[in-house]
């Protein structure tokens, strides 16, 4: 469990990543209790139809983020010499795509069916011996169902952060906005309990356009990643501050006259290319293999460094310094400290 | 933020609720009123004949479907207009609003899904010969068919 690729996960890291699994494992088995139970209640209302939809749906990122697990984990090989960190971004694309493609066709059926002014019928069912409109059962099931969502959905927020997993993180806040989900089928059954019809459709499609939004989010940060995207925070809200860290490391170093760096997120991991202008063109082989140890030994998710000797730094390298592009993540001084100090001792 | 809203939407369900029960309004509703038409006054059915169900002798519809038929337009103190068609253009004359309820050999089987309000299957009709009997309502008719399927789990039950 504690393996990555060729990285190795400190205690806090592997701890997590233990309870994120077994809280993906829990959310499978939640989540398939659920979807049974609403397919015994679903009746004839598009809400509740495109809520359940959901809940099926909800599954894709948890069997991605657990088959994609498999091959994150294994040692980089000649064939695969990058190691395959990428699965969790092929497992997020994935489930971008699936969500996006079946909130599309919902939203059609919500608006179709309300264009063709379908009455949705919901009758009765006999319930400890008396006849009991359905409506009730299906609102009764949707609020009890919501409760577990914002709950689990905190947990694997909590677990996002220190794992820096996108897919996790992308999981967690669908969880947290999940009871939106059973508000909205729940207003469209009233609906149709006091006999505005349209109200089921509406509340469809607003369940819907929220698939559809997850999807287009999914895909974008999943896509971006792909391509290489300078590495973000795990919430995608800045520069990582490890770029920073990385380059003043290497400027600490007493034969280095400028560094800067391309760093991509591999999904779970970084892969590290730094620039450095050495003072003297003789320095020898052996300080750039210890530069790039100490390199790795600033956080457990950059293991695979590569420092490279340049007469003039690439341009759409990353110098790491707040007025050098874009502001970088808050805390970046403090970091310069840290990396300054390790860098000084490094091996 | 997120749990303010919450506390909204709960007190919001819970308040809309309470103040539907208070103004008397009910749940299920009928969106085009059949029950509160046929309360009281005539309720249109359609009967599709069937050889052990329903019988047809000029004006006469008779047969045990029609007397659970009549049964429950006396529990609502309506009198049985019939009408007698074929299932399409009974299912047509439904969507049109020319007759509240149609009643024949019609199983849980039913295509009509679609272009009707389908009630609870009942095996236990005398007569069906094991076939689960179903009545159709106009789509979306809600307080009708709640109403409707609650007196025939009474009758037949």
């Amino acid at each position: 469990m504690s393996r990555f690729g060729r990285t190795d996960l400190p205690e806090e890291q592997a701890v997590a990543m233990r309870k994120a699994v077994r809280i993906e494992i829990f959310t499978i088995c939640y989540t398939t209790v659920t979807i049974g139970v609403v397919a015994l209640v679903l009746g004839n209302s598009q809400a509740m139809k495109t809520a359940w939809v959901e809940d099926i749906l909800s599954l894709t990122p948890q069997v991605a983020f657990l088959v994609a697990l498999i091959f994150v984990r294994r040692r980089p090989t000649k064939a695969h010499p990058f190691g395959l960190h990428r699965a969790m971004s092929v497992g997020h694309l994935v489930a971008g795509v699936a969500l996006f493609v079946v909130g599309t066709t919902l939203a059609w059926e919500a608006i179709s069916g309300f264009l063709r002014g379908d009455h949705p019928t919901i009758g009765t069912v006999v319930l400890f011996g008396s006849s009991v409109w359905l409506g009730w059962v299906m609102i009764a099931v949707m609020a009890v169902i919501a409760i577990g969502p914002p709950f689990y959905g905190r947990y694997k927020l909590k677990l996002a952060k220190p794992l820096h997993n996108k897919l996790l993180y992308a999981d967690a806040d669908m969880a947290k906005a999940d009871w939106q989900t059973n508000a909205a089928s729940i207003v469209g059954v009233l609906g149709i309990g006091v006999g505005l019809w349209w109200l089921d459709a509406a509340a469809a499609l607003f369940i819907s356009v929220g698939i559809i939004w997850d999807g287009l989010r999914n895909m974008k940060t999943a896509t971006l990643g792909l391509l290489d995207k300078r590495a973000a925070t795990y919430d995608e809200k800045s520069v990582h501050p490890l770029i920073a860290e990385v380059a003043s490391t290497l400027r600490a170093l007493p034969w280095v006259a400028d560094a800067a760096v391309r760093m991509r997120d591999l999904g779970q991991v970084f892969h590290v290319e730094a620039f450095v202008v050495p003072t003297d063109p003789r320095t020898p082989v052996e300080a750039y293999e210890a530069a790039s140890r100490a390199v790795a030994e600033l956080d457990w998710k950059v293991e695979d460094v590569e420092v490279i000797p340049v007469s003039v730094l690439p341009v759409e390298a990353d110098r790491g310094v707040p007025d050098d592009g874009e502001p970088h993540a808050d805390g970046s001084d403090d970091a310069d400290a840290t990396g300054a100090a390790r860098g000084g001792g490094g091996r | 933020m997120r749990r303010r809203a919450r506390l909204v939407a709960g007190v919001a369900v819970i308040s809309l609720a309470a103040g539907l029960g208070g103004c008397g309004l009910q749940i299920p509703a009928d969106p085009n009123g059949t029950l509160d038409r046929a309360t009281g006054a005539e309720l249109r059915v359609g009967a599709s004949p069937d050889a052990s169900l329903i019988e047809v002798r000029g004006d006469d519809v008779s047969g045990v479907l029609a007397e659970v038929v009549e049964a429950f337009a006396a529990s609502i103190d309506a009198t049985v207009e019939w009408t007698v068609g074929g299932e399409e253009q009974l299912v047509t004359g439904l969507e049109e609003g020319e007759l509240d309820l149609v009643v024949g050999g019609i199983t849980d089987e039913t295509p009509w899904l679609d272009r009707a309000g389908v009630s609870r299957g009942y095996p236990e009709m005398p007569g069906a010969n094991g076939r689960t009997i179903v009545m159709l309502v106009p789509l979306g008719e809600n307080r009708f068919l709640s109403t409707l399927e609650t007196f025939l789990d009474e009758e037949l039950g």
